[in-house]
Order: structure tokens, then C-alpha cells, then sequence
């Protein structure tokens, strides 16, 4: 878009609305408008212990989400996340308990548990990176195909059965809040999303990401590893899925076998109404976030406001709807870091 | 070469026939008497549900018991009828001798139940049943009614007879959960007017949203007296909820089941009481019935429609009601 030679204030009129109409910016407006709205009707919406449980149920998605939005932006798609979530959170909940079981320090047992999720769900990665770049399938399909084994795994594994047995110190761990509105996890959470979004934005890693996204065949030549940085990324989704697994246990106390179910869904919606185009190569992290503190903050604001269950989804679905509807007017095409 | 086509055709039709012979005698398995083994197929609603894999265990050793070839299969980790329907028709393709059904839906299942009589297979169902019961040979059950009775009349004595209390669903369209939620209701409307229900959300089988619709509700009501959480994922759910927000024992929660996790819990004090049923009696009963429709013995004992009662575990009855603690 070239500007002839214009006024001073008519360009400054065009800056500022090219920042107001910022995906991210009208995201921030619409999870402000929406924390006023149910605090007006419900002002115990507004304290510190409505924003620790949103917070408590933020963290998964935000995980799942980071990792999605870097799959997104690579130009794929990761179906398998909800599952590794739940593949995952069971290992480490087993691992946990057996060290508890044979009389290890807590410390040393929750560590183990954390390390046994995460390579699990760096396995689960690698094998989705690998049928798509070696094996050439679409990245929807390989991870179709690894979130049904990955769901099944854990039942044969489980039994169905929750997996209890965790020591005091891990249910601490996992719900202490500090300042009246963090839990490490939480905190942890928090770390990742802000170098997730310096990562993306500015390194080398971000930038080849978008390349690919955008066009595949000219990163190449380039000179981009393009099958490499793909497994990358793969075994990034599905570390922080592991990572998620991991924290819902610890906020839970026992493992279930059906955590996860449906999460890759919320990660994708958070994605996408974060203005990440499914298409790649466009979009923000700062956008994700926001779009997963909203969809989160949403769901218990609902409940808070009395609406019926039934009725909740619908309003999730119709604000996605509505957040991809922006997208369009917020002209967001052409804007990469 | 005529004579080596001839050769040829003659081997295989020999082989082929004793493959038929060989199969008609490993088709009918005989029991240690001699006398034939029965099989019977046995299709629960879900089978990684810990509820289901109680009655598992209660029928494989009732199986044993009684000499029967126990077919056991079900769908992992769907309830519903699209994925239970497939399991039945094999079953019934294979020729069961009988046929015991955890119906996912009422209806969706009759045809099954209608296939099974045209083939004159039993048919007994266990849990839930289908709509048209004549064909039965019998229908076994707990009372989920019964049981959200029992935990209103558990709950309203434990609070005093007054205060607001909180209800955790699981699944707004399973039968045995709203069945629950009826009796709860039901009894508390009728009998106890002083105590006022705040609530009621669904767990979707994901204990996390039964802890952050609690932690929800808790911040709404903070003098909540009581909580019924009406299966096993929120009941997990609702014990982190509490722990979380320091209100066990404040808040009065009643669960459904007693998995090894929940009777840990019970133990710890997070519940006040569980409503326990009996999944491994009723698988027993079934294959019971079924074998006695077979064989003719005992037929005339056989019962259309069995309610096996709930039990009401609480800490201070453990030694009476601990053996009813389900096996995993």
C-alpha cells in the first residue's frame, strides 16, 4: 500500500487506526468489556479467588494452545494434544505413585513423574513430526491418527481406573496460591507464554516457523531444514501438552484417563480466535493468550452469572464465530512479526 | 494336465471338509462334565468406567463358578448406543448362547434386543434396560432413584436439616445420572423445605470442570452447607475443589460409588458418604439367570425385574459397609 504524499494528521488518523484495529487490541477490549460485563452482574466475578480458578483452568489451554499456535503458523495442524494431555498426566500420575509407594522424597518422585510426561509427550510428537515429514502424510491425518492411539493407550494403561496415590506435597504444589491469585503452575504457565512470545516474535526459530507457514517450498530454498524444524515443532505441541497433563494432575491430585478429551479443540479455538490464520504463516502469540485467557474467563463467568450448562456451549461457539467475524474486519492479512 | 487338476480338486475338497468337521467339533466347548459349556456374551455401557469394571471382575468369577465361556466386550471409552450396537451384532453374529446388555439408550438398543429374539437368543439386561421389556428373560438393577434419594436423606442429616446445597452431574444424558438427580431433588422438595439447592453443573466425564465449576460455586455461596456429586469424575473433581479452597469438612460431600480412590477419600474424611451399588451382584445374578433360562434349572426361580439396594457408606458404618468397597 503506497501513501502519496498526505497531511501529517491524516497519517497519524491511519496509525491510529491501524492499532485499534489490531487483532490483538480487540481482544484486549473484548475481555475487558466481558470481565465488567459479569462483574456488573455478579461482582464476585471481580476478586481474587473467581481470577485464581480462572487462571487454574487457563494454564492448559494456554500450554496446548502455545504449541498449537506454533503448529498453526507452520502451515499443519495438531489433533493429538487433548490426548497426550491425558496420555501423559496418567504417566506421570503412575510414576508418581509407584516412587511414593516405594518411599521416595516427594520432590524426587514429582520430578520423576515430570520428566517420564514430558518424554512421553515428546515420543508422541516425534512420531507425529516424523509421519509428516517423512512419511508425507497431512498433518491432519497423522495426528488423527496419533490422538486415537494416544486416547487408547491410556485406557489399556489405566484400565479406565483414576490413578490416585499422590503425596501431600504434590496437591500443595498444585493448588498454594500465592498472593491470593498464583499457583506455581500457574506461575510457570505464565514464564512459558511470555518466552513463547519472544521466541516467536524474535528469533531466528519464530521467524523460519512463519517462512514455512507461508510457503514451504520457497523456505527450502532458502535454505531452511524444513523437515527438521517441523519435527521441532511437533515435539514442542506435544511437550507442552505433556506439560498441561502434568498441571491438571497436580491441581486434581489423581490422574484421569479422560483429562484432555477435547482439549486440542480449545487449543485450536483459542488459536484461531487469537488471529492465527489456520491457513499459516499469519498471526500473534499475543492473540493466543488473549484468546485463551477469554474462552477460560468465559466458561466461569457463565457459571457465575447463573446461565443453564446447556446454554454455555452455545455462547462459547457463537463468541468464536464472533472472534473470526473481527478477524476479517480487523484487516489482519499481510502482518507477520 | 487333467489328472493333476483332478488331484488337485480332490485334495482340496478332503481339506476343506476336515477343516468343516474339525470346526463343528471346536465349536461346541464342553464343560468339565462333559455337558456343553454355555457362552454368553456380556456388553456393559463403557468399559473403561471403574463402575463397569467392578461388575467385570463379578462376572469372570461368577463365570468360573458356574462353567461359562464369558464373552466380554464393550466399547472403551464411548457410552453411547452407535458405539455399544456394533459389539452386540457381533455377539449375536457369532450365536451366542445368551446375551447380557447394558443398554446405552432405551431405544437405540431395542432392535438389538428384537435381533436377539428372532434368533432366540436370552436377552437380560443389567443397569439400564430397553423399552419394551417382554422379551426379557429379566432386567437387574440398582435404583438410581433410590440411590439420590438415600444421598438427600443422608445429606439433610448431616447439614441439620437446612442450609444450600449443590449439585455435580455428570453427563445430562445419561440415564443412571438424571435418574439420581430425580431422587435427590425429589426427596429434598418433599421433605425438607428448609434446604434450598444453588445449583447444578456437568462434569462431561472431565473431573477438572467439576473443580472449576465448584471453586465457581463456592465463591457464589460461601456458607454452602452440602455438595452431591453424582458420579465418580465429580466426585474426584469435587475433593480437589474442597481441598483447594479448604472446606473439607465445612461442606458436606456425598458421592456415588465406591472406587478405591473415592473410599480413600471417604476415609480421609473429604466425603461424608457414599452411595454404594452392587455391580458385581448384579453381574452374578445375570449369568445366574441366564444360565438357569439355558439349562431349564432353576428357571422357575428366575425374577422378571431384580432392584438390588443401594448401601449408604459412611465412615462411622466402615466395618459393616467396607466390604462393599468395588474390586479393581
Amino acid at each position: 500500500m503506497t501513501v502519496e504524499s498526505s497531511p501529517v494528521q491524516e497519517q497519524r488518523g491511519a496509525r491510529i487506526r491501524a492499532v485499534l484495529l489490531r487483532q490483538d487490541v480487540l481482544l484486549l477490549v473484548v475481555f475487558i468489556a466481558m470481565i465488567a460485563f459479569f462483574s456488573i452482574l455478579n461482582p464476585r466475578f471481580f476478586s481474587a479467588a473467581a481470577a485464581a480458578n480462572i487462571l487454574q483452568d487457563f494454564s492448559p489451554v494456554m500450554l496446548m494452545a502455545i504449541g498449537q499456535a506454533f503448529v498453526i503458523l507452520s502451515g499443519g495442524i495438531d489433533l493429538s494434544v487433548g490426548a497426550v494431555l491425558g496420555l501423559s498426566g496418567v504417566t506421570t500420575a503412575m510414576i508418581i505413585r509407584d516412587q511414593s509407594a516405594n518411599g521416595s522424597d516427594p520432590g524426587v518422585a514429582i520430578a520423576l513423574g515430570l520428566i517420564a510426561g514430558v518424554v512421553v509427550g515428546a515420543l508422541v510428537g516425534l512420531v507425529n513430526g516424523l509421519l509428516i515429514t517423512y512419511g508425507r502424510l497431512a498433518p491432519f491425518i497423522a495426528t488423527l491418527a496419533t490422538m486415537g492411539a494416544a486416547a487408547g493407550i491410556t485406557l489399556v494403561v489405566t484400565g479406565g481406573v483414576q490413578i490416585a496415590g499422590a503425596p501431600r506435597e504434590l496437591i500443595l504444589l498444585g493448588n498454594t496460591t500465592y498472593l491470593g491469585l498464583f499457583t506455581i503452575p500457574v506461575m510457570v504457565v505464565i514464564v512459558i507464554a511470555a518466552l513463547a512470545w519472544l521466541y516467536v516474535s524474535r528469533s531466528k526459530f519464530g521467524r523460519w516457523t512463519y517462512a514455512i507457514g507461508s510457503n514451504s517450498f520457497a523456505a527450502r530454498g532458502a535454505g531452511i531444514n524444513v523437515r527438521r524444524h517441523l519435527l521441532k515443532i511437533y515435539v514442542i505441541s506435544g511437550v507442552l501438552a505433556a506439560l498441561a497433563g502434568a498441571f491438571v494432575y497436580f491441581r486434581l491430585g489423581s490422574g484421569s484417563p479422560l483429562s484432555g478429551r477435547g482439549g486440542e479443540l480449545n487449543a485450536i479455538a483459542a488459536v484461531v480466535v487469537g488471529g492465527i490464520a489456520l491457513t499459516g504463516g499469519i498471526g500473534r502469540l499475543s492473540g493466543v493468550i488473549l484468546g485463551s485467557l477469554i474462552i477460560t474467563a468465559v466458561l466461569s463467568g457463565l457459571i457465575i452469572i447463573g446461565v443453564e450448562p446447556n446454554w454455555q456451549q452455545v455462547v462459547i461457539g457463537a463468541l468464536i464465530a464472533v472472534a473470526v467475524g473481527i478477524q476479517g474486519i480487523g484487516s489482519f492479512k499481510g502482518r507477520t512479526l | 494336465m487333467k489328472s493333476a487338476t483332478r488331484l488337485l480338486a480332490v485334495t482340496a475338497a478332503l481339506a476343506a471338509s476336515a477343516l468343516v468337521l474339525g470346526g463343528c467339533a471346536a465349536a461346541e466347548p464342553t464343560g468339565p462334565d462333559g455337558s456343553k459349556k454355555y457362552t454368553i456374551a456380556f456388553i456393559p455401557g463403557i468399559a473403561s468406567d471403574p463402575f463397569f469394571k467392578a461388575m467385570e471382575v463379578g462376572a469372570r468369577e461368577a463365570a468360573d463358578d458356574l462353567g461359562i465361556e464369558l464373552i466380554w466386550q464393550g466399547s472403551a471409552s464411548d457410552y453411547s448406543p452407535q458405539t455399544q450396537i456394533p459389539f452386540v451384532d457381533a455377539a449375536l453374529a457369532q450365536q451366542v448362547d445368551a446375551l447380557i446388555l447394558v443398554p446405552t439408550d432405551p431405544d437405540s438398543l431395542q432392535a438389538s434386543v428384537t435381533k436377539a429374539e428372532a434368533a432366540g437368543i436370552p436377552v437380560i439386561t443389567v443397569d439400564t434396560t430397553v423399552t419394551e421389556q417382554d422379551y426379557l428373560t429379566s432386567h437387574i438393577t440398582g435404583d438410581n432413584v433410590d440411590g439420590g434419594r438415600q444421598a438427600a436423606i443422608t445429606l439433610a442429616e448431616q447439614i441439620g436439616g437446612k442450609g444450600k446445597v449443590f449439585i455435580q452431574s455428570g453427563s445430562p444424558s445419561a440415564t443412571t445420572n438424571t435418574l439420581r438427580e430425580e431422587g435427590f431433588r425429589d426427596e429434598l422438595e418433599a421433605n425438607y423445605p428448609d434446604i434450598e439447592i444453588v445449583g447444578r453443573e456437568y462434569s462431561n466425564s472431565q473431573p477438572a470442570n467439576a473443580t472449576s465449576a465448584i471453586n465457581t460455586i463456592l465463591l457464589n455461596e460461601p456458607d454452602l452447607a452440602g455438595i452431591f456429586a453424582i458420579d465418580g469424575t465429580s466426585g474426584t473433581g469435587a475433593i480437589a475443589a474442597l481441598k483447594n479452597s479448604g472446606k473439607v469438612g465445612d461442606v458436606k460431600l456425598i458421592g456415588y460409588d465406591a472406587y478405591a480412590a473415592q473410599v480413600e477419600a471417604l476415609q480421609e474424611g473429604v466425603f461424608s458418604a457414599l452411595i454404594v451399588q452392587q455391580p458385581g451382584e448384579e453381574a452374578k445374578l445375570a449369568l445366574e439367570y441366564a444360565l438357569a433360562q439355558l439349562t431349564g434349572e432353576g428357571k422357575d426361580d428366575i425374577e422378571k425385574t431384580v432392584v438390588i439396594k443401594n448401601i449408604v457408606m459412611t465412615k462411622d458404618n466402615f466395618d459393616e459397609t467396607g466390604q462393599y468397597e468395588y474390586v479393581e
